[in-house]
């Protein structure tokens, strides 16, 4: 039996006069990829953010592997590991250094030889990991973040627009990346405009439009969802 | 709050700085700087200091050496007190610059303190001057802005700052990080001080004052590191938290003092020099002429001394009414030059209780003012060499009266010009000669030059704790900004 890791029960964030989240609800199950799409202040990194404790709620809850967020954000937080969507980590440490200095923030204690295995999962070229991020493409950087993450083994991975600025083949080692850890039980909540890219990795696709849950849609068994459909939702859902 | 953590994010700023082009340039400069501050404010001040040590030994044996002599002569032949060095001002040299070093000593006068003949020849203006309080005053301050500008929004520009409290770091663990890292690199810019003190101790400096004036500069330096964190954290870009920063270095390093020192000079303004001396010659004038026995403003005193010695005319006094004369006109005379010193003096204080003021405003001007007072290069220790200088003055001054009085007769004092043998005899021994009294040395005065400063240490410690207050408030509302 599956269980929900991530649920948004009736969720509403206000800032200012602004409501920016509007009573959303959604679950997330355990090993599940589920993308919440949107256009521009649909809200999609509000609710991200809300999950992270970096913003209230002014009503609802927001709830990770039964740890209400706003209750307990520091035993929240250690169930995530988080990719902002301009994830450049530290441009002066090498990937190597970079990870080691997250893991120890962290208070995680990982061999060498368990980072080099994370970096070969993520298929970070070898003679590439000593040299500094500062000379990475993004999606070279995009990859150490993942793989820290992998490093991590948090139960739900938040990802804040991961393809953008990403080249087609980026794009696909990325996503095939996010399969792997999926299939090995890692929960993904991702923000993203890419809808072709969402539908062809989640199990289920979220449209948020002004701060609403317009609809969701769900792959069932191993058909994707319809890229066209949701598009065309999509489309609709932006104002005229 | 967990040090651990801290700590480690600390090493890291470190590693970031050592791999940063900009500030191992920084490091390097203001490293070479404070060194060479030091290293030539040592080689200044050892000059100065045995430069003015022989020269007063020179005037010491110069008088003591005089033949026999009149008294009187001696009183005008005159002494030279040298005002030597404080062994603190290795480190701050204060108003040495600009206020004089010797004084000339003489009967019925106050000098002013004018410069040795070679002082000046050298000096090419203010950067020739740069001594390591200057050094860490103004350019420290700025080496700690160019490290630290960005410590805390550099984390926000790269998104790192999310990333960091998503592993569950606290924004308090970030900035006491970024805390620890950049008082490392204060503290590490503290050892060319430390070094100065030492050598100040081993020239007779008191080891607590020593490290009461390095505490001093410890805490100025904790304020501008309080300060950097707090607009670090306040910013979302670095360019800007930079051009605050150095807006804010601009106004308390460079602005506040002359504004302080042209708002003080004004707001306590008194006569200058010529003024002050035009009035002194009226006031002296009605004192009467001590060198004359028979100007009337002496004539109660002389019959003061008649009854006292129950004598009939001056004649048969048992000693020198010239002497007598002469010791009551100088006695006068100083408690009106004293007056009007005093007032100089206390108008002086008023400019400098201005420009404490002042230190509220900069914490740069606090740690000046606190570190002239510590050092001994002060106005006022300025001011106690003025009053030492004063009661050598008056004291040997006194003596040679005394002399004139007692070991000189009246016939012989009023003969000799017409008569050679009684010229002979008013001259006295040169044994007589020494009797010069040392100006006290600046190690002995230690409990003054520390209750003077500790209004400005104290004011230093308020603006660490308003400095404090203020960082870790804005690294708290900080972690709001991060989202």
């Amino acid at each position: 039996m599956t269980k929900s890791l991530v649920t948004a029960s009736k969720l509403c964030v206000e800032r200012g006069n602004r409501r920016v989240l509007d009573n959303i609800s959604f679950t997330i199950n355990k090993g599940d990829i589920f993308a919440l799409l949107g256009g521009n202040g649909a809200g999609k990194s509000t609710t991200l953010l809300t999950f992270l404790g970096f913003v209230k709620p002014s009503s609802g809850e927001a709830i990770i592997n039964g740890i209400k967020v706003e209750e307990d954000i520091q035993a929240a937080r250690g169930q995530i590991a988080y990719l902002p969507e301009s994830a450049n980590l530290y441009a002066h440490l090498s990937a190597y250094e970079n990870i080691e200095y997250f893991l120890s923030l962290a208070q995680i204690s990982r061999s060498s030889q368990e980072i080099s295995l994370s970096l070969d999962d993520v298929k970070l070229a070898p003679k590439m990991r000593i040299e500094p991020l500062s000379s990475y493409s993004k999606g070279m950087r995009q990859k150490v973040a993942i793989a820290l993450a992998m490093l991590r083994r948090s139960p739900l991975l938040l990802l804040d627009e991961p393809t953008s600025g990403l080249d087609p083949v980026a794009i696909d080692e990325f996503n095939t990346i996010l399969k792997a850890l999926a299939d090995a039980g890692t929960t993904i909540f991702m923000v993203t405009h890419d809808v072709y890219g969402a539908c062809e990795i989640a199990k289920r696709v979220g449209l948020l439009q002004q701060g609403k849950m317009a609809s969701v849609f769900e792959a069932v068994g191993e058909t994707k969802i319809s890229a066209e459909a949701v598009h065309q939702a999509f489309r609709q859902s932006q104002p005229s | 709050m967990n040090f651990r953590i801290a700590y480690i994010i600390a090493r890291d700023e470190w590693r970031y700085w050592l791999r940063s082009r900009l500030s191992v340039a920084a490091l390097v400069a203001a490293s070479i700087l404070i060194v060479a501050a030091l290293i030539s404010t040592i080689t200044q001040v050892q000059t100065e200091r045995t430069t003015r040590e022989n020269f007063q030994a020179e005037a010491i044996n110069t008088f003591e050496s005089q033949p026999a002599r009149h008294p009187h002569r001696m009183i005008h032949y005159g002494h030279y007190v040298f005002r030597t060095p404080a062994p603190l001002s290795v480190i701050d040299l204060g108003v040495d610059a600009a206020a004089g070093t010797v004084m000339f000593l003489e009967g019925h006068r106050q000098n002013s303190a004018v410069f040795t003949p070679n002082y000046s020849s050298a000096n090419a203006g203010q950067l020739a001057e740069l001594s390591p309080a200057f050094a860490y005053q103004v350019l420290t301050p700025l080496l700690l802005i160019i490290l630290g500008f960005a410590s805390i929004s550099r984390e926000r520009e790269s998104a790192t700052e999310t990333l960091l409290y998503s592993i569950s770091v606290a924004p308090l663990e970030l900035w006491m990080g970024k805390i620890i890292a950049l008082s490392g690199a204060a503290l590490m810019s503290l050892l060319p001080l430390s070094l100065g003190l030492g050598l100040a101790i081993s020239a007779g400096e008191h080891a607590g004052v020593a490290a009461y004036m390095l505490s001093g500069y410890a805490l100025y330096l904790l304020t501008w590191v309080f300060i950097i964190t707090a607009v670090s954290s306040s910013c979302q870009a670095s360019s800007t938290a930079l051009t605050l920063l150095l807006a804010g270095w601009i106004f308390f390093c460079i602005v506040i003092s002359p504004v302080a020192s042209g708002i003080a000079s004004t707001g306590g303004a008194y006569e200058g020099k010529v003024v002050s001396d035009i009035a002194v010659q009226q006031a002296l004038r009605g004192s009467g002429d001590g060198h004359n026995e028979a100007d009337p403003a002496f004539d109660q005193f002389k019959m003061q001394l008649l009854q006292q010695y129950n004598v009939e005319s001056i004649e048969s006094l048992p000693i020198n009414i010239r002497g007598m004369i002469s010791k009551n006109a100088e006695e006068k005379q100083t408690q009106i030059l004293n007056r009007f010193s005093d007032r100089r003096m206390e108008a002086a204080r008023t400019q400098s209780r201005i420009v404490y003021w002042f230190g509220l405003l900069s914490p740069a001007l606090a740690l000046k003012n606190f570190s002239m007072n510590v050092a001994g290069t002060s106005l006022s220790e300025y001011q106690r060499f003025q009053h030492q200088a004063e009661n050598v003055r008056f004291d040997f001054v006194q003596r040679l009266n005394n002399l004139h009085a007692e070991q000189l007769s009246y016939s012989d004092d009023i003969n000799r010009s017409k008569d050679h043998q009684s010229e002979q005899r008013t001259r006295i021994s040169p044994v007589h000669w020494k009797m010069l009294q040392p100006v006290a040395h600046h190690e002995d005065n230690e409990q003054e030059r520390v209750s003077e400063s500790l209004p400005h240490f104290i004011m230093l410690f308020f603006w660490c704790v308003f400095g404090a207050i203020w960082s870790v408030t804005r690294a708290t509302r900080g972690a709001a900004n991060a989202a």
